[in-house]
């Protein structure tokens, strides 16, 4: 049906996919932009800097730079406390989903019926008492204390994500692996991991993703550098000076922290978007 | 032994391994249950309870039980509805403005050759992955007066010039908020468009194709139709999603020139301004409000949540 | 053993000085020089770190309540704005201060610092630094408009001034706490008063808007909101935005704090702003609001609080005392541009070089009113900026009584902010 494109079909197609691409990548390349320009130039009006400089770069990542301090460990909070929070909620999904797709058992709709409505839940409605209870209990401005939280982003999709393509495993393989005398430990292992191991890995990224994208958390249950994650720490940067608006520091630290993104996304496009449409309840 | 005890053995033998299955069953999903409900739950319960005293936290001595009277304050004070309509009105727009795009995305990358299939997939999932704070600022410094070049580029469209301030009044601040608003999220609803297409029986379109209908009518009658469930799954999501927006509000105006949202306005009696009391029935209203949006759209728009994920 | 015996004690030496974090807002590396100092003078007792708050009193305020309300004992040393000084002592924020050094920090120090660090007749912070405004002038524009600037002179002189010269009046018109600055300097100079009982509990705050003497403001206020000489950029006008109105070539006359003038010298210096513009400037008292009347100007700067929940209590008051030490104050003066609190330091020769107008500084924070000293500031300054703003729309009818009942309510937990 589609297999060669005729000339004009061609011209159509190219300029279709320059303009999805714009589209896609316009405001990541305009912050890319901002962060190469200098303190004096980044009012330029602009869009590209008129001498490309790496002095916002020196500001969050050299040794001296005056917002060094609290890039880096912001930086050092959000990957631990994301990829944490991940693992756990992969861990305690995985089997939940296991029991969801291979048992049968009372209260599985119930179970599937909380991870949803959790998964719309406000998380504004959460920070007030979260708030309260964890300054009581000393969990505030503490790594715990958003892991936890956390916990309500990261959990209903993994388990939603996993349901869905445990569902589609051919757990008979199972059984006749243990016909053929394996144990049911090890025909698990050896018929079931392999198949199971790619869905549980594009659940752990797009449960990453949600926990890296967090603010509200992060602004609300935070408050120093002990635990404050990025997107958070971002909103607290200052300039150089008083006087000077933390523009440049910002754009280099978003140009920073979205690299990982873009990488991931390239290696693994396929597997985040046949997780999203399987059992994705929630961007 | 009889027929009949053979049988009752027999029944109560699968009796107990349902019953096994059953504690198996929730022995691996109950831990999960159990950590969701006590991030959400007991929050939104202490929540409630907070409600009902005048708190604030800087202020120890003047705490005391009021009733339902933080909620009397909240809901005749012109504050909480003009930070309402202004979340429907952000709600609305950036849902039929994603469904729009998201769409014509969807339809690209549908009909597009493998190759630049995986090429458009990747880019417009570099959108999705981003952090909202980071894209808020993106759109932020791209329209600011000082550091933007917005202005320049524009300045040929009538209403924009190098002194147009986008941030100091209300319309032109909601449409920086919603575009950023809407870039950053149309990737995951033409994602699920795209899988919604995939669905749509490819000999009905050539049918109708045959029979002479219009590109249009083949939308409108054919493809439409057969998407209904999973367009109106990915619209309620994205509405509950938008109703909550915050991100890009706090980092943009921090809620000046009347675009406060309730997510916001929630944040500030209860962490900026520290009154707990306040801040906490504004939080229950909020989640009022989502439940609300949900209990619409199952029961007046039939919206089958389960039954489209494929979960009878 | 005997050789154990010194590397375990040079061990300790190494990791068990205590530290002292000390929560400081932005400012050109003054304070975190101070640290080093008072670090190193005291001989391996205590570290100082400073750790730094975000840039507007409004944030600053917000994340040390957060964490003192979650009983942080990391805190030890806050740099604190006068205005919040009433609510963290009332919430027990603040840790008691000993009586020898309250007596010591506050000897020789200007009276609106001593007031601003004081709470129901107690001193609850040690006076940093002090703050007041000026009105800045364009010697050229003040002699081609007649004025004389030698006498106090009046809002209404400034406004007619600036009209006949066609030029702009830099004032702070941002929705921000300079406008509630702005707002309590003009009361307080008719002889007013914002809030009339700043002990009260909440229920109970009566205001001081809706009097002859919150009319006289808000008629100030709507003549340069309404008449022009304001500008254009009036509704997002802060300090450092009026300091560049003053400096274009539109500049007349201005009231801003002193670092404008350390600002107006970099900018000379490193050839961003030309020489004659600086030789053009005058200051003067801040303009009265009713002829005769004797200005209250606005006061401001930074006191110094010890946590309440530190560890380390006693060495937070050391170290405090060295940070204030009037040597610490001039010292700071110089390189940051914050005047300082104790009266001493303006003897230094150096901070009379450095600042011409030391001798008007001082009189001024003699003279200066402090905004509401009450434990409610933050509701009152939200409510004022809520319903004074913007400039443009205030009606001297109308604004100081809508503003009035607002923030009543407001007070009673009857309206949101």
């Amino acid at each position: 049906m589609r297999t060669a494109l005729t000339a004009r079909q061609r011209f159509w197609w190219t300029v279709i996919a320059v303009v999805v691409i714009v589209f896609a990548l316009f405001p990541v390349a305009s912050i890319v932009a901002t962060s190469f320009k200098s303190s004096s130039e980044i009012n330029s009006g602009t869009f590209l800097p008129p001498h490309w400089s790496t002095e916002n770069y020196q500001q969050i990542l050299s040794s001296g730079g005056s917002a060094q301090t609290l890039f880096l460990s912001a930086l050092r909070n959000s990957i631990g406390i994301s990829l944490i929070s991940t693992f756990v909620a992969v861990v305690l999904a995985t089997v939940a989903a296991y029991a969801i797709a291979r048992l049968d058992f009372p209260g599985k709709r119930i179970i599937l019926t909380t991870a949803l409505g959790v998964s719309i839940f406000p998380v504004v409605s959460l920070v007030t008492p979260l708030f309260n209870l964890w300054r009581e209990i000393g969990l505030y401005d503490t790594w715990l204390g958003l892991i936890i939280p956390y916990l309500s982003l990261t959990l209903p999709i993994s388990i939603w994500t996993l349901a869905a393509f445990f569902r589609q495993i051919p757990w008979e393989l199972e059984q006749a692996a243990e016909v053929d005398g394996a144990t049911p430990w090890q025909a698990f292992r050896k018929a079931i991991v392999p198949l199971a191991a790619p869905g549980v890995f594009t659940t752990a990224l797009i449960a990453f993703f949600i926990a890296w994208n967090d603010f509200v958390y992060g602004i609300s249950l935070t408050s120093s550098d002990r635990a404050r994650p990025v997107p958070a720490a971002l909103a607290f940067f200052t300039g150089a000076s008083y006087f000077e608006q933390p523009t440049g520091a910002i754009s280099a630290a978003a140009v920073v922290v979205t690299i990982p993104v873009v990488i991931l996304v390239i290696l693994f496009q396929r597997q985040i978007v046949s997780g999203l449409t399987q059992g994705a309840v929630k961007g | 032994m009889t027929a009949t005890t053979a049988q009752a053995h027999h029944k109560a033998k699968a009796s107990d391994r349902a019953k096994a299955e059953a504690r198996l069953g929730w022995y691996l999903a109950g831990p999960a249950f159990v950590v969701m409900l006590a991030v959400t739950a007991y929050p939104i319960v202490q929540a409630v309870y907070d409600s009902l005293f005048r708190d604030q936290l800087t202020d120890p001595s003047g705490r005391k039980f009021i009733g339902l009277r933080n909620y009397w304050v909240i809901l005749t004070d012109p504050v909480w509805w003009q930070a309402f309509w202004t979340t429907i009105l952000i709600t609305v727009i950036t849902v039929i403005a994603e469904l729009i795009l998201g769409f014509a995305l969807a339809f690209v990358m549908h009909r597009a050759v493998r190759g630049l299939r995986g090429l458009l997939r990747t880019a417009i999932l570099v959108p999705y992955g981003i952090i909202t704070v980071v894209s808020a600022f993106a759109w932020f410094y791209a329209f600011d007066i000082t550091s933007g070049y917005v202005n320049h580029w524009f300045d040929w469209v009538p209403g924009i010039s190098p002194d147009l301030n986008w941030f100091a009044s209300r319309g032109t601040s909601l449409f920086v908020i919603m575009a950023s608003e809407v870039w950053k999220t149309t990737p995951f609803i033409s994602l699920l468009l795209l899988a919604g297409l995939a669905q749509v029986p490819g000999d009905l379109e050539e049918a109708a194709e045959v029979d002479g209908a219009t590109a249009w009518q083949r939308l409108m009658r054919v493809i439409i139709p057969n998407m209904k469930a999973a367009i109106m799954v990915a619209v309620l999501f994205r509405a509950l999603d938008a109703f909550r927006i915050f991100d890009n509000v706090f980092i943009m105006t921090k809620g000046a020139n009347g675009t406060e949202v309730l997510s916001l306005l929630a944040y500030r009696q209860s962490i900026s301004q520290l009154q707990i009391g306040l801040g906490a029935a504004v939080s229950v209203l909020l989640f009022l409000c989502v439940v609300g949006i949900c209990f619409i759209a199952i029961k007046l728009f039939k919206v089958d949540l389960a039954g489209a994920r494929g979960e009878s | 053993m005997g050789l154990v015996a010194p590397l375990a004690a040079c061990a300790s030496t190494g990791s068990g000085v205590p530290t002292l974090d000390w929560y400081i807002n932005p400012d050109n590396g003054g304070q975190a020089k101070i640290a080093q100092q008072c670090s190193d003078a005291s001989d391996g007792k205590y570290r100082i770190v400073t750790q730094l708050l975000p840039r507007d009193a409004a944030s600053q305020r917000e994340q040390l309540a957060r964490r003192l309300a979650a009983h942080d004992s990391s805190i030890a040393l806050m740099s604190l704005d006068p205005v919040v000084v009433p609510e963290f002592a009332e919430a027990g924020f603040l840790a008691p201060v000993p009586d020898d050094v309250a007596s010591a920090s506050t000897d020789g120090v200007a009276k609106g610092a001593v007031a601003a660090s004081t709470w129901r007749d107690k001193i609850v912070a040690l006076p940093f630094w002090a703050n007041t405004q000026l009105l800045w002038y364009r010697k050229s524009v003040a002699k081609a408009a007649g004025l004389d600037m030698s006498k106090p002179v009046t809002w209404d002189q400034l406004i007619d001034a600036a009209k006949k010269t066609d030029k702009l009046l830099a004032v702070q018109g941002a929705k921000a706490e300079s406008l509630t600055v702005w707002i309590n300097a003009l009361i307080a100079s008719a002889g007013g008063e914002i809030l009339t009982n700043p002990e009260a509990s909440a229920d109970d705050a009566k205001l001081g808007l809706d009097t002859p003497e919150g009319k006289a403001a808000a008629t100030i206020m709507q003549k340069i909101g309404t008449s022009g000489v304001g500008g254009p950029g009036l509704p997002s006008e802060d300090e450092p935005a009026s300091l560049t109105l003053f400096q274009g070539t539109n500049g007349s006359f201005m009231v801003n704090w002193p670092f404008v003038w350390t600002s107006t010298q970099t900018a000379v210096q490193s050839g961003s702003l030309d020489q004659s513009v600086l030789d053009d400037i005058g200051w003067a008292e801040y303009p009265q609001t009713t002829e005769g009347k004797q200005a209250r100007p606005p006061f401001g700067g930074i006191s110094l609080g010890v946590g309440a929940f530190t560890s380390h209590t006693d060495l937070a008051f050391d170290a405090a005392q060295c940070i204030v030490s009037p040597e610490h104050q001039a010292q700071y003066f110089i390189s940051d541009g914050n005047p300082a609190a104790s009266l001493k330091a303006y003897d230094d020769p150096k901070v009379q070089k450095a600042y011409p107008m030391y001798a008007l500084i001082r009189k001024s924070l003699e003279d200066a009113a402090p905004r509401p000293q009450t434990p409610f500031y933050n509701q009152i300054s939200t409510g004022l900026q809520r319903t004074w703003y913007p400039v443009n729309r205030i009606d001297p009818d109308t604004t100081p009584r809508t503003s009035s009942d607002f923030i009543t309510a407001v007070l009673r937990g009857d309206r949101l902010l």
